[in-house]
């Protein structure tokens, strides 16, 4: 069985939404330690990978490994009937229904059924990284959208004190230059030179579900290898977002 | 082994158009492939996954498959449909689709032949609420991990639209090549495929063991036997002479020829081309289930009666085709089963016992066992020329289309056509010309009222010896419109580019086709022709056989390409006619 509890629901919101823009189903792991959840999404181009640690919880009360699917969407949906003040309880018991409990002022308790966990653990990509940026959540999040206006694709340029964000569509191109003097750039270290190209779409998903929580984005990435993002989310251990790059001819 | 080189095979098959080269991509496609595999390549070169008598289909939702493309490529479902619009299949999509993936995926894990084989397996097997989403993603899971010629024939395996032309006689030779060196012990292969119909099994002995391997294989009730078949003769006169004057006929009636195979309580019935009919006869299931004994394997011939028990065309079978309303159908369309055969009996192999022998089991078994709907079939011993005469017109006037003739000492030699068993059909003594099954295999575009059908389908005989369909005529007449529609439908299914490589013709057609469909059709007259290549040379320098006056009769679902006239019949045919048109 397992007992958790945490003071607001937004935690739980960016989670759900972010796992929501790559899977329909989810399987999470509960252990003594915490809730985790690691997947891929059907093309096996991005991958989330999740660790939330009892310590970040009001309460926890986990006694053993268990795993449990839930219809994110469905799950999602109950969160979000909560406000920022509410606390949240989420129980599971032996009988594969997963019940969440809404307080503030008076109790709401929603009972949703758990759907078959998925045998199978999805591996974690080997990787090393060549260079690191870390930006503020609002800043990586306006360059996006900003490339996003004219290009699907986004291209990171990495030099050792510079970065610049390219797209290019069929109108024309965009260049967004950020240096160690920049607003929003609050590291950069670059081991090598990289240059690699992503979709926008991805990305700007994910992005868009941790809004709530957003604090800084840590992005690591090599030349034509995957990016990693980390999330930095007060109260959940860490997001981490892998995305396969686009080689272009 | 990797899943790349079986790919790669396919895709040189499918640009092959001779067939000395796809026995040759055949033979170095199963010398490279590990024992323990060779069954699975078998089954997936003929696009199945077991013995094809086993009737399991995968035949994926086309939807669902678009679905996966999308999914795994990262495109919209309507990008893929634009593609498949324009080259009008699926697998060629896919391959074009993802010659354009620039997304990179994560990871990426070789496609191994066991991983396809168990992957397809796994989607066959899914049924039931969810089903679709759970075969939607081992869809997608394959495809993640193919290269574009991969994808093309995993695709193409899943919609059931691998067609490599591979016949079963093309597969032998390259069995035989391959595990004995050279195409002669092919002969041994076909005689052990014959009574098991599984070129899978037949392969992993051959593997394991060589030739001597094929020892194992024994007649075993629920693995169909290949039919014993007829030679059509000309006459009394030509069976007595035969015979040495001592002959056993039949009632010969056209219906659904069937093989019943029972193990204790499991009864299995097989269609002439060794498909599982089971389902479309429960009544037959049961009536057979109430015999008292273990083991056997029977054959009969299937007919649709009246409720007065008057037998009924043929074509009235079809209604117990249909895959709803089976009980309905059963109190709407009777039958009866009228047994001609008895191949094995409790643990016991029968094909090597004497006929008569054989026919003396059988009216046992029905004799001790008074079972409804089944019956035995009309049987005499027949030694002079008029009472041949007098038994015919009684098939005839009992609503029979002829006689069969059987040596009374003939052993059941499954697969083989020769005069152990002889037939005489309605036609032989009007001159309203005999019946032929011809291949389908090229179409004239049609005109006028035809115009958005075919105007005439090209027509071939089969020679198994050289396992090539050799073209007889052009048949244009005796189509209804619903034959049209329905055969320009179905046709469309088989449409390639050039000539099959077992196709020999020295025709121009506007289309060509994969030789599958097998029409019945009536002609009168066979002629010397320099067009058309049945029985080509045999005659004259240059000259094949041709059918004059073709007229379509009806669609032979029942059979097999190969099961097709062979050009020496058609030339035994020929001769006929020719003493026919000697005076006197």
């Amino acid at each position: 069985m397992i007992f958790v509890k945490t003071a607001t629901p937004e935690e739980w919101k960016a989670i759900a939404s972010a796992i929501s823009t790559i899977v329909d189903e989810a399987t999470f792991e509960a252990s003594v330690e915490g809730i985790s959840f690691r997947g891929m999404d059907p093309s096996h181009v991005a991958l989330i990978d999740i660790f939330w640690p009892n310590s970040a919880f009001q309460q926890y009360e986990c006694d053993s490994l268990i795993k449990f699917g839930v219809r994110i969407d469905e799950f999602a949906k109950l969160i979000k009937r909560s406000e920022k003040k509410d606390s949240i309880e989420i129980t599971i018991n032996q009988d594969s229904m997963l019940s969440i409990k809404i307080e503030n002022g008076y109790k709401k308790e929603y009972k949703m059924r758990l759907i078959e966990s998925s045998s199978s653990s999805t591996p974690l990509p080997k990787l090393s990284f060549n260079s690191k940026i870390v930006l503020s959540y609002s800043t990586f999040d306006k360059i996006l959208s900003d490339i996003q206006v004219l290009s699907d694709y986004i291209t990171i340029d990495t030099k050792s004190d510079n970065v610049h964000f390219l797209g290019r569509g069929d109108s024309g191109d965009a260049d967004i230059a950020l240096d160690s003097k920049s607003e929003g750039l609050e590291e950069l270290i670059c081991k090598e030179d990289s240059l690699a190209t992503y979709s926008i779409d991805y990305l700007l998903k994910i992005t868009k579900a941790i809004s709530t929580v957003g604090g800084s984005v840590i992005a690591e990435y090599s030349s034509k290898m995957p990016l990693r993002l980390e999330f930095t989310v007060a109260g959940v251990g860490r997001i981490h977002f892998y995305l396969a790059p686009r080689i272009q001819d | 082994m990797d899943f790349s080189f079986v790919a790669e095979t396919f895709q040189n098959m499918e640009q092959t158009s001779s067939r000395i080269s796809l026995t040759n991509h055949l033979v170095s496609l199963l010398k490279k492939t590990p024992t323990n595999i060779i069954k699975k390549i078998i089954y997936l070169i003929q696009g199945k996954l077991y013995p094809a008598y086993e009737g399991i289909e995968l035949g994926l939702a086309e939807k669902l498959t678009i679905r996966s493309i999308a999914d795994s490529i990262g495109i919209s479902i309507n990008e893929v449909d634009k593609v498949y619009s324009k080259l009008g299949d699926l697998g060629d999509t896919v391959a074009e689709i993802s010659t354009r993936r620039y997304q990179q995926t994560l990871f990426t894990e070789k496609i191994t032949v066991d991983r396809v084989y168990n992957t397809f397996e796994k989607i066959a097997k899914t049924s039931g609420s969810g089903s679709q989403t759970t075969k939607l993603r081992l869809v997608t899971s394959l495809l993640n991990d193919a290269t574009p010629i991969e994808s093309k024939y995993i695709i193409k395996f899943l919609l059931g639209n691998l067609r490599l032309g591979i016949a079963d006689y093309t597969m032998m030779d390259a069995l035989s090549i391959t595990f004995t060196g050279d195409k002669l012990k092919r002969d041994v292969i076909e005689d052990r495929y014959n009574i098991c119909s599984d070129l899978g099994t037949i392969a992993e002995l051959l593997a394991q063991r060589g030739i001597e391997g094929l020892d194992e294989i024994k007649i075993t009730p629920l693995k169909p036997i290949r039919p014993m078949l007829a030679t059509r003769i000309s006459g009394p006169e030509e069976i007595l002479e035969r015979t040495n004057n001592l002959v056993a006929a039949e009632f010969k009636l056209d219906g659904e020829r069937v093989q019943i195979h029972k193990d204790r309580s499991k009864v299995e019935l097989y269609s002439r081309s060794l498909e599982k009919i089971t389902e479309n006869y429960p009544d037959i299931v049961e009536a057979v289930n109430s015999i008292k004994i273990d083991k056997f394997i029977l054959e009969a011939e299937i007919v649709p009666v009246n409720l007065h028990n008057k037998i009924l065309p043929f074509q009235e079978l079809m209604h117990r085709k249909r895959k709803h309303n089976i009980e309905e159908n059963l109190k709407k369309y009777p039958i009866k089963v009228y047994l001609f055969d008895i191949l094995f009996l409790s643990g016991r192999d029968l094909t090597s016992f004497e006929y008569i022998k054989r026919r003396r089991m059988l009216e046992k078994v029905v004799a001790e066992n008074n079972i409804k709907i089944i019956n035995l079939i009309q049987q005499r011993t027949l030694s002079k020329s008029s009472q041949i005469k007098r038994f015919f017109s009684l098939a005839i006037r009992s609503g029979c289309e002829g006689l069969m003739f059987k040596q009374m000492k003939s052993r059941y030699r499954a697969g083989s056509r020769e005069y152990l068993w002889m037939k005489l059909k309605k036609e032989y003594d009007k001159s309203l010309g005999d019946s032929f099954d011809l291949t389908i295999i090229g179409a004239l575009l049609g005109k006028g009222r035809r115009t958005g059908y075919y105007g005439a389908l090209l027509l071939a005989t089969y020679d198994k010896e050289t396992n090539t369909f050799h073209s007889t005529c052009k048949v244009g007449t005796g189509f209804t419109d619903k034959n049209l529609e329905f055969l320009y439908t179905e046709l469309k299914k088989y449409i390639i580019n050039k000539t099959d490589p077992r196709v020999v013709t020295k025709m121009k057609m506007d289309i060509w086709f994969k030789p599958v469909i097998v029409l019945e059709i009536i002609a009168s007259e066979i002629t010397l022709s320099p067009i058309h290549t049945a029985a080509n040379n045999l005659i004259k320098e240059n000259f094949g056989l041709a059918l004059r006056f073709p007229k379509f009769s009806r669609i032979r679902f029942d059979k097999n390409a190969e099961d097709s006239t062979s050009s020496s019949e058609l030339l035994d045919l020929y001769k006929i006619y020719l003493k026919k048109r000697v005076p006197g």
